[in-house]
């Protein structure tokens, strides 16, 4: 109970010394003293304190490449993470997260569609593919959630098959819809393997604002996650109104992972695997694991962002590949050793 | 007394197939109600209309003059626990966050746990017995353990009602006597109305205040023990032939069943007997009998007799008279039919009068009528004739027309078997 608090400090200031450390990292070499000397000079207030001993594209590679890039690999590790704890939780299944029950898929037809349009018809709305990503997720949870549904519930194992078929259609439509699109099928090609690259700030703010909704809803009926976990009859008997609160947990995690999906394609595993680890070390109360597993998906992506910027410079992995060569062995571990119960 | 929970003409359908029809009672502060039946009697179905989790096609159940239906799922909580048959709690909460969770219901949406929440928490534990191992994870837990965890969790809660799936189905029974005998104590100690289904007879007849008997969705008896578990009773629903017997401490009634093989296996050699008994002298011929797989009938007993007991609880036909009465013509006479109808009469070493003359004239109308009528026991007939030697004439114009004298029941038992085979 207690150590909870230290644990929520110690990472945020491990999160602030990863995005540090991190943003040193790239093709131009400047060092950590260089890059949090540029991070103080333009705090409002300290630009006294340092003075520029600089070239002044190093401002620009700092501030206008790398930085966006550390904040929203945080942003887009700390939403895989929450969301992937909110389903997990509502299905009381480890296996659960954004991919397996068809969200990502439909959000990401929901981003095809959208940039399908915009290079086949010449049209440009930018701002417009977060809202068609979080169109596509609600409608594939929609039908999901129905297909899945029985009377008035919805079991965890039709939910769950329902999410493998409907994510396998939806794969395959965005598959037609990236051969339709010919020359431009690269670009489609490289978000939804899922990268990082080339996003600014202004991809930040875009989706800031789906992200801390969907979030504070999620945080919000946190402890209604924790009863629902003992079954939902039970949480019923306990005075939680179960429907109501899977509706919006469900909602608010397709919010989010529409949001992520439509500024880094498919990023898999994220979801999966930050909060089973978080699990274990905080045990399952959402209360915690939540903000605990917001913190550790941030780190984690940003350190894999970095690892794919690295790794085969000056070719640039998209950090999907790379959580799904981490996520994947990690899903067989799951499956293998959880066979037995299926269950937390 | 005040009524706790009323349902009223409460019917329920699953997909379009009626489960429960117009089933109406009421629950008194600090009853144990017992709900029973067979297999898909709609014993869970009820439960589950009780604490609102199904919504019934008409009807409705008042929780302490408030429509359940109405209620939101925090205030029904409030008043209302319910422990589940099947608790396999598969995550990994510790047994005092488990508890804790007890408290939901009556905490705002970011109060925390207070202090008063805490002590709640412990006292339920500490009644469970679960306080000694509250660190441990409910996934390391026996099944006795969790299902004290769960008993603990539903205290914490602190309803007015507790409603109990089958919570005993998978325990053993050092277990079901510790979690029965804990709801009980609860009951007695805080007054808690307690609504259980039950599939174990028994545990039925020995807790509960009251039991209701479903059949097909619907009440077929309602009242205590004694009224409602009944070999007719359980004949009717559930279709099986039982014995019922006291238990030996509660006096409760207690429930047997009987092997249908057995039955099969003696039915070759099984044969209609008649008994005229009473006062206790034919009660244990009759079981012997009974579980050798004969076909018994007895008359006349007195209703209330021991032998009359023995009979009902056996389900054995008899024609019966009321307490101490003398026996009237008209039972005489369904008597004789009945003798008509057997193989054989046996007479038991029973006590004469005049109130049960008739009963020593029917084993004589028997010998007459050329059936093989054994005097069991008590050949001196003078120890027992109280009706100033008449009983004694009609004794030995028994013993003059062939009527057989018989000391020693198995010997009894190998003539019976032997005839006519």
């Amino acid at each position: 109970m207690s150590r909870r608090p230290f644990i929520i400090l110690f990472l945020i200031g491990f999160a602030l010394f990863s995005m540090v450390v991190t943003t040193t990292i790239g093709v131009a070499d400047i060092s950590s003293i260089d890059v949090f000397k540029i991070i103080i000079s333009k705090i409002p207030g300290l630009t006294f304190l340092i003075e520029q001993d600089w070239p002044s594209t190093w401002d620009t590679i700092i501030l206008q490449m790398r930085m966006p890039r550390v904040v929203l690999g945080f942003i887009v590790g700390a939403s895989l993470s929450i969301a992937g704890a909110a389903f997990q939780g509502l299905l009381r299944n480890p296996l659960a997260d954004p991919y397996t029950i068809g969200v990502s898929s439909g959000a990401a037809l929901g981003a095809t569609i959208a940039m399908f349009l915009q290079t086949s018809l010449n049209m440009t709305f930018q701002i417009g593919i977060p809202f068609f990503a979080f169109l596509g997720a609600i409608i594939a949870l929609a039908f999901v959630y129905n297909l899945a549904r029985v009377g008035n519930t919805v079991p965890v194992v039709t939910l769950l098959l329902a999410g493998v078929v409907i994510s396998s259609f939806l794969s395959a439509v965005i598959s037609l819809l990236m051969l339709l699109a010919g020359e431009h099928i690269r670009g489609i090609y490289f978000w939804l393997v899922g990268g990082l690259s080339l996003r600014n700030w202004s991809h930040v703010l875009m989706i800031l604002p789906y992200i801390i909704a969907g979030s504070v809803a999620i945080m919000f009926w946190s402890r209604d996650l924790n009863v629902i976990l003992l079954g939902e009859e039970e949480a019923a008997n306990l005075g939680i109104e179960v429907e109501k609160v899977k509706k919006i947990m469900l909602v608010a995690a397709s919010l989010i992972t529409g949001a992520v999906v439509s500024v880094s394609g498919m990023i898999g595993f994220v979801g999966l695997i930050i909060p089973h680890t978080v699990r274990m070390i905080v045990g399952p109360d959402h209360r915690i694991l939540i903000p605990t597993s917001a913190l550790f998906g941030g780190i984690y992506l940003i350190w894999i962002d970095s690892l794919a910027r690295t790794v085969m410079a000056p070719v640039e992995v998209p950090v999907g590949i790379i959580t799904a060569f981490l996520g994947a062995p990690f899903f067989i571990y799951l499956l293998r050793s959880k066979r037995k119960d299926f269950r937390f | 007394m005040y009524v706790n929970l009323k349902v009223h003409d409460l019917s329920f359908t699953y997909q379009s197939l009626p489960v429960l029809s117009g089933v109406n009672f009421e629950v008194k502060k600090g009853d144990v109600l017992g709900i029973i039946g067979p297999n898909g009697s709609g014993k869970s179905t009820l439960l589950k209309n009780i604490n609102a989790l199904l919504k019934p096609l008409k009807g409705f159940v008042m929780l302490e003059g408030d429509n359940i239906f109405k209620m939101s799922r925090q205030k029904i909580a409030q008043s209302m626990a319910v422990v589940p048959q099947d608790t396999s709690i598969g995550f990994n909460f510790s047994v005092y966050e488990a508890v804790m969770m007890g408290r939901v219901p009556h905490l705002g949406r970011f109060q925390k746990e207070g202090e008063d929440d805490r002590t709640v928490v412990k006292e339920s534990m500490e009644v469970t017995n679960c306080w000694s191992f509250k660190d441990r994870s409910v996934m390391e837990l026996s099944g006795g353990e969790r299902q004290r965890v769960i008993l603990a969790r539903a205290l914490a809660q602190e309803p007015e009602i507790i409603l109990l799936d089958e919570p005993t189905a998978f325990l053993d029974i050092s277990y079901q006597t510790e979690i029965f005998d804990l709801i009980k104590e609860l009951n007695i100690g805080k007054n808690l109305t307690v609504i259980a289904v039950l599939h174990d007879l028994n545990l039925a007849a020995q807790y509960c205040d009251h039991l209701i008997l479903l059949n097909k969705g619907e009440i077929y008896k309602i009242g205590t023990p004694d009224e409602v578990i009944t070999v007719d009773n359980i004949q009717e629903v559930y279709g099986t032939k039982v014995i019922i017997s006291k238990h030996p401490v509660s006096k409760t009634p207690y429930v047997s069943l009987l092997p249908k093989i057995q039955n099969k296996f003696v039915k070759a050699i099984s044969r209609k007997i008649h008994i005229i008994g009473g006062g206790g002298s034919a009660s244990s011929l009759m079981e012997e009998l009974f579980f050798q797989g004969m076909q018994l009938t007895a008359g006349v007993l007195n209703v209330g007799d021991k032998d009359w007991e023995t009979a009902k609880n056996l389900g054995i036909d008899c024609t019966e008279e009321l307490p101490f009465s003398f026996l009237s013509g008209e039972k005489h006479g369904e008597n004789l039919e009945m003798i008509k109808n057997s193989d054989s009469v046996i007479l038991t070493n029973t006590p004469f009068g005049r109130g049960n003359l008739k009963n020593l004239e029917a084993a004589l109308f028997a010998v007459e009528k050329n059936f093989p009528v054994y005097i069991y026991e008590g050949f001196d007939v003078r120890l027992r004739d109280y009706t100033g030697g008449e009983a004694a004439d009609i004794f030995q114009k028994l013993k003059d027309k062939g009527a057989r004298e018989i000391a020693n029941k198995s010997e009894l038992l190998a003539i019976i078997k032997d005839k006519n085979d």
